[in-house]
C-alpha cells in the first residue's frame, strides 16, 4: 500500500507544482498588464498613449509590449523577418529590372513603385489550390516546407540585434533586444543554418519528380561545397574574438577593429559561402530555372510554394545578420533619440539591408556556373582561401592579441 | 560466395534483335551500328525531337550505364520543303517563302535568292540598291548575332545578357520598320533592286543606330562577354580543330572560329562588298567561347560596313534598267523611287528562261547556298 500512496503523493505534488507555477505565470502576466510597459521607444509613445484609453485594446497593447512576446512578434521576430523578405524580394526584382532596361513590379501600389507586389503575390498564393501530386509522399511533402521554414527562422532568435544592457543618455539602463542568450549563440545559429539543407533535400525527395530529383542532387552537391567554407570562415573569425558570445564579439569589434579589417579573407570566404548557401547567382544551381524548372520546389503550388520560394531569402536574411554581427561591427552606431531602445536595432537593420542588397545584385551581373565547376571551385580555391583565413587568424591571435 | 566471377552473370538465351521501329521508320544511323550497340550491352536512347534552344533536333545517345559513349545529332526537323513549294510559284512569290528558314536573317536569304534570279534573267542592279541591300544584310547579321547572344545568355543563366541583347535587337527591328515596313521577314529585296527608296532621315537614323550599338556593345562586353562566369562556362567546350572544321564542311563564324580565314564577302565579293574596308574576324581556339567572340567581333565589323555604306550611298535609281523598261515611260520616274504599285507589271511577268544559277551568300549562321 505504501509505495502506491507514495507514488500518488508524488504525482499530486508534481501536479500542484505545475498548477502553482502556472498560476504564478498568470499572475505575473496580469501584474505586467496592469502596470505600464517600460519600453523606451519614443516614436511609439503617441500611439501607445492613445491606445491606453481604449478599454480592451490597452490590455492587448500591454501584452504585445511584454518583452518575450515583443521579441517573438516584432524585433527580431516575425514582423521584421516579413518586412525584410518583402523588401528584398521587391528590391531584387526592381533592381534587376532597372539594370535590364525594364520597369519591374509597378501595377500594385504605383505611387511607391510597386512595393506591395510581394503582398499581392502572397494573397494570390493564399487563394490558389495546394495540389499534392499523386506520386509524392504526402506527409513529407506537406510537412517538409514547415520544418525547413522553422529551421530557417529559428537562428534569428539566437542573433541579438542590440547590446545586452543599454544605457540611455539620460542615465536609465534598459534591457537590449535579443531573443535567446546562451553564450554560444553564433555556433547555434550556424548549426541551425547548416541543418536547413537536409530539409530541402527532404522536400525534393518527397516530391518524387524528375526535376526535383535532379534539383535535390544538385542541392546536396552544393551543400557539400559550401558547408565547410561557411563553418571554417566563422571559426576563423571566432578565433580572433576568442568567444562565440555575440555581445562580447561586438564589444571586441567596437574596442579594437571591425572583423572585416581584422580578417578580410574570412569575410570574403563567408561572403562567397553565403552566395552559395542561399543559391544566389553565380551559384543559382539547384533552382536553375532554364534547366530544371525550379529544382526541389517544382511540385509546390499555393501558399506552400510561397513558403518554399521565400525560404532562400530568409536564409539570406539570417546569414546577412550573421555577417553584420561577425564582420561589420554589429549594432554599433551613434544613438538615435527618436528610436530610443530600438536605435541599435536600426543600425543593425541598415547594415543588414545593405549587405542583402549587394547579395541580390549578383543576379543582374553573373551567369550560372556548372555544378561541377562550382564544386571544383569550392574545394580548391575557396578551401585554400578559408585555410589562409584560418592561418591569418592564428597569426593575429598568437602574435598580436595574446601578447597584449 | 564460392563462385567464380564469371558465374555470377548467367548468359540469358535472349535474342538481341533490332526493334521493328528501326526498320519501319527512318533512323539516320546504320543498322549495323544498332546491332553492335545491342551486342555490347549498351543502350541507344533517342532524345527528342525537341527544341533545346537552337532549332528542333534529335540526339541519339549511346549509353554504357551512366556514361555517354557516343552522341549522334539528328537535325533537319526544320526542313520546310521550300524547294517543292517553290516549284509551282512565280519568281516574285518565292521571296516570302525563301526567308522562312531563318526569320531574323531574312535579308541575307532574300539577297541570295534575288542574286540567283538576277543571274538567270541577266539583270544589273544599280549601285544605290546594292548599298541598301548591304545595309540591310549587315543590320540583319547584327540582329541575328544579338539574338544568338541572348539565347546563349539564357542557357548560362545570365538574364541581363538576354535582356540587353534582345533590347538591342529591337532597335535594329525599329530600323527595319523604318526602311522596309516590317520587323522581320522583310521581303524587301526583289530581283533587280529593292522595293522602294530609303529616305535620308532613315539613313540618318541608321547611322545614329550604329553609334548607339557601338556604345551599348561596350557595356555588353563588360557585363556579359568578358564576364568570368561566361568565360568559365564556354572556354574549352566543344572544341573543333581546323582540320575537323574543314572536314565536316563548317561555314560562317563557326569555320572562322576554328582558324580558317574564309568569308564569302571577301572571297567572292557580291553586291558592293568589295568597296568597303573591313576585316574578317578569326579565332584559333575553335571552342564555344571563340565562336562567340568571333560573332561579337563580326557585329563590330558590320557596324563598320554600315557606316561606310550610309556615308557613301550613291544617288541612282533603285531598280535595274531592264525592270524599269517594262513600265510605261510616264510612270518611270515614280517607279524608280517606289515599285510597289508596279509589281504586277515588273515582276509578275518576270520569267527568265530555263537555266541554272548558283549564288553564295554569307548569311549569319551559314553560307546561304542557292541553286
Amino acid at each position: 500500500m505504501k509505495p502506491v500512496l507514495s507514488i500518488i503523493n508524488w504525482a499530486l505534488s508534481w501536479v500542484s507544482g505545475i498548477i502553482s507555477s502556472a498560476i504564478q505565470l498568470l499572475y505575473s502576466i496580469i501584474n505586467y498588464i496592469l502596470s505600464r510597459p517600460d519600453d523606451y521607444i519614443p516614436f511609439l509613445w503617441p500611439i501607445i498613449n492613445f491606445l491606453n484609453h481604449v478599454p480592451i485594446i490597452n490590455i492587448i497593447v500591454h501584452l504585445i509590449f511584454w518583452r518575450p512576446i515583443f521579441d517573438l512578434l516584432f524585433v527580431p521576430g516575425l514582423v521584421s523577418v516579413l518586412i525584410a523578405l518583402i523588401f528584398i524580394i521587391w528590391f531584387e526584382r526592381k533592381l534587376t529590372a532597372k539594370v535590364q532596361w525594364r520597369i519591374g513590379p509597378l501595377e500594385v501600389s504605383r505611387p511607391i513603385g510597386g512595393f506591395l507586389q510581394p503582398f499581392a503575390d502572397l494573397f494570390r498564393y493564399m487563394f490558389q489550390e495546394f495540389v499534392v501530386p499523386l506520386q509524392a509522399d504526402k506527409n513529407y511533402f506537406i510537412h517538409g516546407p514547415a520544418i525547413v521554414f522553422i529551421l530557417s527562422t529559428l537562428p534569428i532568435f539566437f542573433i541579438p540585434i542590440g547590446p545586452k544592457q543599454f544605457t540611455l543618455p539620460n542615465g536609465t539602463t534598459i534591457e537590449g533586444i535579443y531573443g535567446i542568450y546562451t553564450g554560444y549563440d553564433v555556433l547555434i545559429a550556424i548549426a541551425l543554418i547548416t541543418l536547413f539543407n537536409i530539409g530541402i533535400i527532404l522536400i525534393g525527395w518527397a516530391s518524387n519528380d524528375r526535376f526535383t530529383y535532379i534539383g535535390t542532387v544538385r542541392e546536396a552537391l552544393l551543400y557539400t561545397g559550401y558547408e565547410a567554407i561557411l563553418i571554417l570562415s566563422v571559426v576563423a573569425i571566432l578565433l580572433i574574438y576568442g568567444t562565440a558570445d555575440p555581445f562580447k564579439i561586438v564589444n571586441w569589434q567596437v574596442t579594437h577593429l571591425p572583423g572585416i579589417i581584422a580578417n578580410p579573407l574570412a569575410f570574403l570566404a563567408f561572403l562567397i559561402a553565403t552566395l552559395m548557401a542561399t543559391s544566389r547567382f553565380p551559384f543559382e544551381i539547384p533552382e536553375a530555372d532554364t534547366e530544371i524548372v525550379l529544382g526541389p520546389y517544382t511540385e509546390y503550388s499555393g501558399i506552400v510554394y510561397g513558403l518554399v520560394m521565400t525560404m532562400s531569402y530568409e536564409k539570406l536574411y539570417v546569414l546577412s545578420l550573421l555577417m553584420v554581427l561577425l564582420f561589420l561591427d554589429g549594432w554599433a552606431g551613434p544613438y538615435i533619440p527618436y528610436f530610443g531602445a530600438l536605435s541599435p536595432a536600426i543600425w543593425f537593420g541598415i547594415k543588414t539591408y545593405i549587405v542583402m542588397m549587394i547579395m541580390v545584385f549578383t543576379r543582374s551581373v553573373y551567369g550560372r556556373y556548372r555544378p561541377d565547376q562550382a564544386l571544383k571551385m569550392s574545394w580548391s580555391s575557396l578551401l585554400g582561401l578559408v585555410i589562409a583565413a584560418l592561418v591569418l587568424s592564428l597569426i593575429i591571435d598568437l602574435l598580436i592579441i595574446k601578447p597584449l | 560466395m564460392g563462385m567464380g566471377s564469371n558465374e555470377r552473370y548467367a548468359e540469358l538465351p535472349v535474342r538481341m534483335e533490332v526493334p521493328e521501329e528501326f526498320v519501319k521508320n527512318f533512323v539516320p544511323i546504320p543498322k549495323e551500328y544498332v546491332e553492335e550497340a545491342y551486342r555490347s550491352e549498351e543502350y541507344l536512347v533517342f532524345i527528342g525531337p525537341q527544341h533545346p534552344g537552337s532549332g528542333h533536333m534529335r540526339i541519339i545517345l549511346r549509353l554504357k550505364g551512366d556514361y555517354i559513349v557516343d552522341a549522334i545529332p539528328d537535325p533537319g526537323y526544320v526542313h520546310r520543303g521550300v524547294e517543292k513549294l517553290a516549284e509551282t510559284r512565280l519568281y516574285i512569290h518565292i521571296l516570302p517563302l525563301i526567308e522562312r528558314p531563318t526569320i531574323q536573317d531574312s535579308a541575307n536569304f532574300d539577297l541570295g535568292y534575288s542574286r540567283a534570279v538576277e543571274k538567270l534573267a541577266d539583270l544589273d542592279v544599280p549601285k544605290r540598291a546594292q548599298y541598301i541591300r548591304v545595309i540591310l544584310a549587315e543590320l540583319s547579321r547584327i540582329a541575328t548575332h544579338l539574338y544568338d547572344t541572348g539565347i546563349l545568355a539564357v542557357f548560362i543563366g545570365h538574364s541581363t545578357g538576354y535582356m540587353w541583347a534582345f533590347g538591342l535587337r529591337d532597335v535594329i527591328n525599329e530600323a527595319f520598320i523604318r526602311i522596309t515596313g516590317t520587323r522581320t521577314t522583310l521581303s524587301y529585296t526583289v530581283p533587280g533592286g529593292v522595293r522602294w527608296d530609303v529616305k535620308p532621315d532613315v539613313l540618318n537614323f541608321v547611322n545614329e543606330l550604329t553609334n548607339y550599338l557601338e556604345r551599348k556593345m561596350k557595356d555588353m562586353e563588360s557585363i556579359f562577354v568578358k564576364n568570368p562566369v561566361t568565360i568559365h562556362r564556354l572556354k574549352e567546350v566543344g572544341v573543333l580543330t581546323k582540320e575537323e572544321a574543314i572536314k565536316y564542311g563548317l561555314v560562317g563564324p563557326f569555320l572562322r572560329a576554328s582558324g580558317v580565314e574564309y568569308d564569302v564577302r571577301k572571297v567572292e565579293p557580291y553586291e558592293a562588298y568589295s568597296e568597303f574596308e573591313w576585316d574578317i574576324p578569326v579565332a584559333d581556339e575553335g571552342d564555344s567561347y571563340s565562336r562567340f567572340l568571333v560573332r561579337v567581333e563580326e557585329i563590330r565589323q558590320s557596324i563598320k560596313i554600315i557606316r561606310q555604306a550610309v556615308k557613301n550611298i550613291p544617288d541612282t535609281p533603285i531598280l535595274s534598267e531592264k525592270i524599269l523598261s517594262r513600265i510605261p515611260p510616264k510612270d518611270r520616274p515614280q517607279a524608280a523611287k517606289d515599285i510597289r504599285t508596279f509589281l504586277t507589271k515588273t515582276h509578275v511577268g518576270l520569267t527568265p528562261g530555263a537555266g541554272e544559277a548558283t549564288t553564295l551568300t554569307e548569311a549569319q549562321e551559314d553560307s546561304c547556298y542557292l541553286h
